[in-house]
């Protein structure tokens, strides 16, 4: 056929490269778009956002573009309630919620090489020490619908549905070669105390060592207070549901603000680890997240009970998308604060991720046809009765092992 | 402020008619001409008769030339063809005067008065058969006799422009396609970013010589009787009612096919997952049956995407000029 192909606009090829926006920033977009009832208005927005990520197109690996695309966003004004251009929340289902897995690239396979009663070696290079590992409870969960729309729960899980990354916070010594014996040390003295308390799944050291201490069916004590959601799934307490990797490090400097926080060998073995175990358990990216993402106070109905990673996690050395910006679901589906503490340690993309759940909590609100204080209470009175549930049920629980014992 | 003074101009310049939108009150408005003319002998009669009824025209020595939508009429009158300043698109090679007679129909629907800082946007036809550097041609020319009248001027893809008019619900997300007289324009956007377009040769004008050189009628006539009343619904009592299903079924099957070509070659494309809208325009699209007969064509072409639905542009004539107007405004 005599015909062309080509793109419209200046360049004139056919854009074989184009490829949708990520699922969140257009989930997110788009629902903010729908939001402006002007044509023009609508287009000068999407279209502003739109350009605000394709500047960065060329230069930059597409997670950081993502990040920089949703920026990008969040820097042009959202339409404000007192925008007489703006119609009343028309599309409920539309709101931004956390990407599917099935959109995230898979991890490659990853599979065990060889194992040792003291080691295991995997496929892509990952070793694990085993010879701390000790079993703990069982991994047993419940999973809940992501809209909280009723708080029992939709089904239940045993393998681990995701990865929460913390950092030690334990003691530190200068990370050089004539401090190796004390370095050492420290290692040691902690591995023994995440042991004793069996805190995390993994303990990576200053030197990129990976340490299995409680084994994967088990739950460990990493995560408390949480919640996560993402692919309509959503978690409450990820001690059972969700893997705990610690890396030795502190992220919470205080004021003066030093180098990485954590050494090229453990991002290294951070990166090969996250591989195996999702490679493993098919854990979506969405579900690899930091504690201070996930960790909450009940008691003051605020997220970031725990600051651990509340910023410079290195997703994209992980091979993860930038999950700091996903809006943390304890503000949207429980009607959680954060305190100005929060705020300063939150680094950018996870104040961005903060600031569209509170959005999101203001359309629900206007959405049903509540002052947001009134539809905040309601949100954390739901997350009061879910505890209390889940509480009397792991209650119940332990009184069988009893019995059985 | 002084920019409120300032007008703003969607222009859509087709092979057929020349439309400029207009923000009004709370809609828009429209002021359109066909973009063709015919020469006639002068006569002080004649001349007369089209100043009384303000027929757009002008004297040159010993013939008058009438430009604009009342240039078809006439020539069915003389029984003679109407002449064209475009074709397939763009500006017609082989009319010496298309440059001259282009300009006289703009100054008809834009209006006499300078134009200093006003802002137009004007469409543009994507790659297809004339060659690109044609397009080329012909942008950088109506660009010119813009910038001369003293806008600031901008141009916009055709298949674009529907999209932009048509596909707001959908956030900008979708196919627009333009059935014109020259050509036929497709183009698809995501989130308002334009992601393939392509345009096909065969539109009314095809239609209407291909029936033409097959009933022995004028070209011209062929399309008086097609945009008056003519119906695709599969019974056809006339010969050229039969000779313009034929090749209407032609334009349509061009532009399917150049759609299934263009989705199988993108590499992101046919993993949408999702559907998307598909908005009919164009002059063309509007006989009866048109709809249904190309949602036909698309459904026998399986292709790799899928539409949540095909309509027609709420108004199909002016869709490209609206469109043009909103991206001139969103600027
Ligand atoms: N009512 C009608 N029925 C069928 N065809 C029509 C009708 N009105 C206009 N057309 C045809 O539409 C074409 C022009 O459409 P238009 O969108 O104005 O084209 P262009 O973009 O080329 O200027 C011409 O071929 C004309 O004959
Ligand atoms: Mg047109």
């Amino acid at each position: 056929m005599n015909q062309r192909i080509g793109r419209p606009g200046e360049e004139r090829s056919f854009d074989l490269a184009w490829r949708p926006p990520r699922r969140i920033v257009e989930q997110i977009v788009g629902w903010r778009a729908r939001q402006i009832s002007d044509p023009v208005e609508r287009l000068r927005y999407l279209q502003r956002s739109a350009s605000g990520a394709s500047k960065h197109r060329h230069s930059l690996g597409w997670r950081r573009r993502t990040a920089i695309f949703l920026l990008g966003f969040l820097l042009i004004p959202p339409p404000t309630a007192s925008d007489a251009n703006i119609s009343p929340l028309r599309i409920r289902e539309t709101v931004p919620v956390p990407g599917e897995a099935s959109a995230e690239p898979e991890p490659p396979p990853v599979w065990l090489v060889e194992r040792t009663p003291d080691y295991e070696v995997y496929s892509n290079g990952l070793r694990i020490e085993t010879r701390f590992t000790v079993s703990y409870q069982p991994r047993k969960y419940p999973i809940y619908s992501e809209d909280w729309s009723q708080i029992e729960p939709i089904g239940w899980g045993a393998e681990p549905v995701g990865i929460v990354y913390h950092s030690t916070e334990s003691d530190q010594a200068p990370f050089e070669e004539e401090q190796n014996r004390k370095l050492k040390y420290l290692g040691e003295a902690l591995l023994r105390y995440v042991r004793q308390h069996k805190s995390y799944h993994y303990v990576i050291d200053r030197f990129g060592r990976i340490f299995r201490i409680v084994d994967e069916g088990s739950s460990a004590n990493h995560a408390g207070y949480s919640v996560w959601a993402s692919g309509g799934r959503a978690f409450v307490n990820l001690n059972r549901s969700f893997l705990g990797i610690a890396l030795e490090a502190q992220t919470q400097h205080g004021d003066e603000v030093q180098g990485p926080a954590i050494t090229p060998a453990q991002v290294h073995a951070a990166r090969v680890l996250t591989e195996m175990l999702r490679s493993r358990y098919r854990i979506s990216a969405r579900n690899c997240v930091t504690h201070a993402q996930v960790s909450v106070s009940p008691s003051a109905a605020r997220i970031g009970y725990h600051t651990d990673w509340a910023s410079d996690f290195p997703f994209d050395e992980l091979g993860l998308p930038d999950n700091y910006a996903v809006p943390p679901p304890s503000l949207y589906g429980f009607g959680f604060g954060y305190d100005s503490l929060f705020e300063k340690v939150a680094g950018v993309s996870l104040r961005n991720g903060l600031q569209l759940a509170e959005e999101r909590l203001r359309q629900d609100a206007s959405a049903s046809g509540l002052a947001v204080p009134a539809y905040r209470a309601r949100l954390q009175q739901r997350y009061r009765r879910l505890i209390a549930a889940l509480n009397a049920e792991s209650a119940l629980e332990e009184n069988d092992d009893e019995k059985h014992d | 402020m002084r920019n409120t003074t300032k007008e703003v101009i969607g222009l859509d310049i087709g092979t057929s008619r020349i439309v400029a939108a207009r923000r009004e009150n709370d809609g828009y408005g429209f002021e359109a001409q066909l973009n063709a003319f015919v020469t006639i002998p002068y006569s002080r009669i004649t001349e007369n008769v089209l100043t009384k009824e303000s027929v757009p025209h002008c004297v040159n020595g010993a013939e008058i030339t009438v430009f604009g939508n009342e240039a078809a009429r006439i020539a069915d009158l003389l029984n003679v063809e109407t002449r064209r300043p475009m074709t397939r698109g763009v500006l017609n090679p082989g009319e010496p005067q298309s440059l001259a007679q282009i300009r006289r129909l703009l100054t008809s629907v834009l209006g006499e008065a300078p134009k200093q800082g006003h802002k137009v946007c004007f469409t543009v036809p994507a790659p297809g058969v004339g060659s690109e550097e044609n397009i080329t041609y012909h942008e950088t020319m109506i660009r010119q006799i813009l910038r001369d009248f003293g806008y600031e001027v901008r141009s916009l893809n055709e298949g674009l422009a529907v999209i932009y008019g048509e596909l707001e619900d959908s956030n900008y997300t979708g196919v627009g396609i333009s059935f014109g007289g020259g050509l036929c324009n497709v183009a698809l956007a995501y989130m308002s970013v334009p992601v393939l377009s392509f345009s096909t040769p065969k539109g009314g004008d095809f239609i209407d010589s291909s029936a033409a050189a097959v009933t022995g009628e004028l070209a011209n006539r062929v399309r008086l009787v097609k945009e008056d009343g003519f119906s695709l619904n599969g019974h056809y009592s006339e010969k050229i009612h039969q000779a313009l299903s034929v090749y209407y079924d032609d334009m349509m099957q061009s532009v399917v096919n150049g759609l299934k070509e263009a989705f199988e070659a993108s590499r992101n494309v046919p993993k949408l997952g999702k559907k998307i809208p598909l908005v009919l325009s164009g002059g063309s699209a509007l006989p009866a049956g048109f709809r249904d007969r190309f949602e036909k064509l698309i459904q026998e072409a399986s292709l790799p995407v899928q539409f949540s639905e095909i309509r027609l542009a709420s108004d199909p004539l002016y869709a490209t000029a609206k469109g043009a107007l909103v991206a001139a405004l969103a600027d």
